[in-house]
């Protein structure tokens, strides 16, 4: 055998695929037959955090290239926003929802961009439009992640339970408890977020999301065995992978020397194709694994230019620290203070950023 | 945040491949000495797979055997996906076929070898592979031109890529995008019909419902030159408004409606409507071809950073390639002019041939069907 496909020709996915293809390649120009092919590839994508299908979505919208449906819009929004080309995006769905005002899943993801761009007040609309269209729990979860990245953890824990209540699809329960999650852990209430991080997990659904966020609480707080017990299977993501050379690093595991082997030369392949959607990860691979918080500052710096969620913050301001550049730290800095997140361990560690002066501290691998 | 549809967990067990989700790259690697021409061609199986399907006994697992097995359509593939041109078209063959692995996965590396009709210049490459399936594919080329070593990424958007002879970069790309435009318009069967059918008439001229030869060669000529000028003015027009991305019109539409023109232009022959202006005719279906080049041209890709001398330059080469046909038909059509063989059998039975293909292509077109071509 010299390579290993996702499927079997048999299998009901593929099956359901080869559908879908025929029916598009059968009328060529329906938009419906590709909207629907196009969402199934990027479904694919997402369970499998597989970017080829992303590819394969955008092969199949790009046949559509000036009158695109409103569905084929939106999806051509969720592929523009999944390379982090949020401009772009933010276009499309304005005009899926030009065309159709009531597009709940174009104000969805238009708030979860927003929140992404730190540009709280069209995010707040974006929510407000979810309720207006009577998606409660899509309005919840805007809501409340919007609440906990502007200073009110407590009430933000509120709205996400509240929501969880509402939710009637596991893949929303998931999600809803990851984000229960991440809030407890920022309160530091750490019973309560392995709680739900637990019953998330107890959903059996894949998630590289839940996982990366579930293994970070677990690397937090010292439990690194945990996280190789988790993320073994787990090589194939690079998130997932970042996560589980830093336990065994934490546990001087043999394995860690190949695993970050394999990272460099995931981060180089990336980069000779002009790749810089994992800018995030490559920061903290260079602070955390590699030791280069030069290397690090300049990639969290470039990440956080796109992407200002409370996790590219603290991996800015943990490099800036290492580095001792205080200069690099001050706009995470001042998005604490316009944001008011209330996170305890992100305002010591901002604190101590803007002090430090060129030193050679060691980067803290859990603090 | 939206919902995503919910897999069954048996679908996810089969999940645990080893191999790193990246998206599709390939490798290659070029060296160009003088004419000679040496390569390596790194594909990803899973790419291969998807534009061709390898599995051939559908057990998710490719093997050695099924990937020789398909050794030619594989090499088949990729090279009507990649051009190399020094001085004029590099004709590449694969010569040799192993397997090696990269990052996420295993590859097929093709070697390959050409011949250049230059030795000296710029080197032109033009890479398309996978772009129809997957638009994040990327081509990660690594050139050594005469000993001077090039990178660079190859997407979607590169167009032709010039290597080497920067003064003259500008030119050779222009040149390039030219000799393309010349090609389409020389393989362009429906194009060369149209304008044929629409320069037939231009030597004879309708007497008592009486075909006859004209008397002066220069009113054949200034008949030909207003007909070849208005479709050119015209499809120039629609030619950069849909490069540009300015508009766009469904392919099928386009397509049937190229088709549509030439039955309608060989059919006036037969059976005259319009006599004297032609050049309206020309021009107002020179309109819909245009939008037909657009497409040769969007497959091509255009260039970022030279959109608009590339338009141009393929926009000239189509009138050159024009040009070649009128300056070839049309000292010929006058001499036979009043010749039997030319109005019985050129244009009459020409024309009927004419309208019979295109009628089939229309059928074809608009009902997306396979008649006679294969």
């Amino acid at each position: 055998m010299i390579e290993k496909l996702p499927f079997r020709a048999g299998d009901r996915r593929a099956r359901e695929l080869e559908t879908l293809r025929a029916s598009a390649r059968k009328s060529p120009g329906d938009p419906a037959a590709a909207a629907a092919l196009a969402q199934a590839y990027f479904d694919m994508a997402q369970a499998r955090s597989d970017p080829r299908y992303v590819g394969y979505a955008d092969a199949v919208v790009s046949q559509f290239d000036h009158k695109l449906s409103i569905d084929l819009l939106v999806i051509r929004g969720t592929l523009y926003q999944y390379r982090h080309d949020f401009d772009k995006a933010l276009v499309d769905f304005a005009s899926a929802l030009a065309q159709d005002p009531d597009r709940a899943d174009a104000h969805a993801w238009r708030g979860a961009i927003y929140l992404v761009e730190a540009q709280y007040d069209n995010a707040r609309r974006e929510c407000a439009a979810l309720l207006k269209l009577q998606r409660p729990v899509l309005h919840g979860g805007c809501t409340g992640l919007l609440q906990a990245y502007t200073g009110q953890l407590n009430s933000a824990y509120v709205t996400l339970q509240q929501a969880l209540a509402m939710a009637r699809y596991d893949d929303q329960r998931l999600w809803l408890l990851t984000r229960l999650g991440e809030v407890s852990a920022w309160l530091g209430q750490n019973a309560r977020a392995e709680r739900h991080y637990r019953d998330a997990l107890a959903l059996g659904l894949d998630d590289s999301y839940l996982l990366a966020a579930w293994t970070d609480f677990l690397l937090d707080n010292k439990r690194p065995t945990e996280v190789v017990k988790l993320l073994r299977d787990w090589e194939a993501s690079d998130p997932l992978l970042l996560r589980l050379a830093e336990a065994e690093i934490l546990l001087q595991a043999p394995a860690a020397k190949a695993h970050m082997q394999a990272l460099d030369d995931r981060f180089a392949a990336a980069k000779l194709r002009g790749d810089t959607t994992h800018r995030a990860e490559e920061a903290r691979f260079q602070l955390r694994l590699r030791k280069n918080p030069a290397l690090a500052v300049q990639l969290a710096a470039a990440n956080y230019q796109v992407q200002k969620e409370p996790r590219d913050l603290r991996v800015l301001l943990e490099a800036a620290l290492a580095a001792g550049d205080a200069a690099a730290a001050k706009p995470a800095r001042d998005w604490l203070q316009s944001s008011g997140f209330e996170d305890a361990r992100l305002r010591a560690l901002a604190t101590q950023a803007l002090q430090s002066a060129p030193a050679s501290k060691t980067p803290m691998v859990a603090p | 945040m939206t919902r995503r549809l919910v897999w069954l967990l048996a679908l996810l067990l089969c999940q645990a491949t080893a191999w790193a989700h990246k998206a599709s790259d390939s490798y290659l690697v070029v060296d160009a000495q003088g004419k000679q021409v040496t390569g390596q061609w790194d594909i990803a199986l899973r790419d291969i797979d998807f534009a061709l399907g390898l599995d051939g006994d559908g057990n998710a697992e490719i093997t050695w055997g099924e990937l020789r097995a398909r050794q030619s359509d594989v090499s088949a593939w990729a090279l009507s996906r990649l051009a190399i041109t020094r001085g004029g078209v590099c004709p590449i063959e694969v010569t040799g076929l192993q397997v090696d692995d990269h990052t996420d996965g295993g590859y097929a590396v093709l070697h390959l070898r050409g011949e250049c009709p230059g030795a000296t210049g710029a080197l032109g490459l033009q890479y398309r592979l996978l772009f129809d399936l997957d638009k994040l594919h990327r081509g990660l080329l690594r050139l050594a031109l005469d000993g001077a070593t090039y990178t660079t990424v190859l997407s979607p958007t590169s167009g032709v890529v010039q290597f080497g002879a920067t003064q003259t970069s500008r030119w050779a790309q222009f040149s390039q995008y030219l000799v393309e435009g010349i090609w389409h318009i020389w393989i362009g069967f429906d194009h060369i019909l149209f304008l044929l059918s629409l320069l037939l008439p231009a030597v004879l001229v309708l007497h008592m419902r009486r075909w006859q030869g004209v008397g002066s060669f220069g009113s054949a000529a200034r008949e030909v030159l207003w007909v070849v000028t208005s479709f050119t003015a015209a499809h120039s027009i629609t030619l950069s408004l849909a490069a540009l991305g300015l508009v766009s019109l469904p392919s099928r539409l386009v397509e049937s409606a190229i088709a549509l023109s030439v039955v309608l232009a060989a059919a006036n022959n037969l059976w005259p409507v319009v006599e004297h202006r032609r050049w309206l005719v020309a021009f107002g279906f020179g309109l819909i071809h245009g939008f037909g080049f657009a497409s040769v041209l969007a497959e091509l890709g255009l260039p970022a950073d030279a959109l608009v001398l590339s338009l141009l330059g393929f926009n000239a080469g189509v009138e050159v390639g024009q040009m070649a046909i009128v300056a070839g038909f049309l000292p010929v059509a006058f001499l036979l002019r009043n010749t039997r063989f030319y109005l019985r059998g050129v244009f009459v039975i020409g024309s009927w041939l004419t309208m019979l293909v295109a009628l089939i292509w229309l059928l074809e077109r608009a009902f997306d069907l396979k008649l006679v071509s294969a």
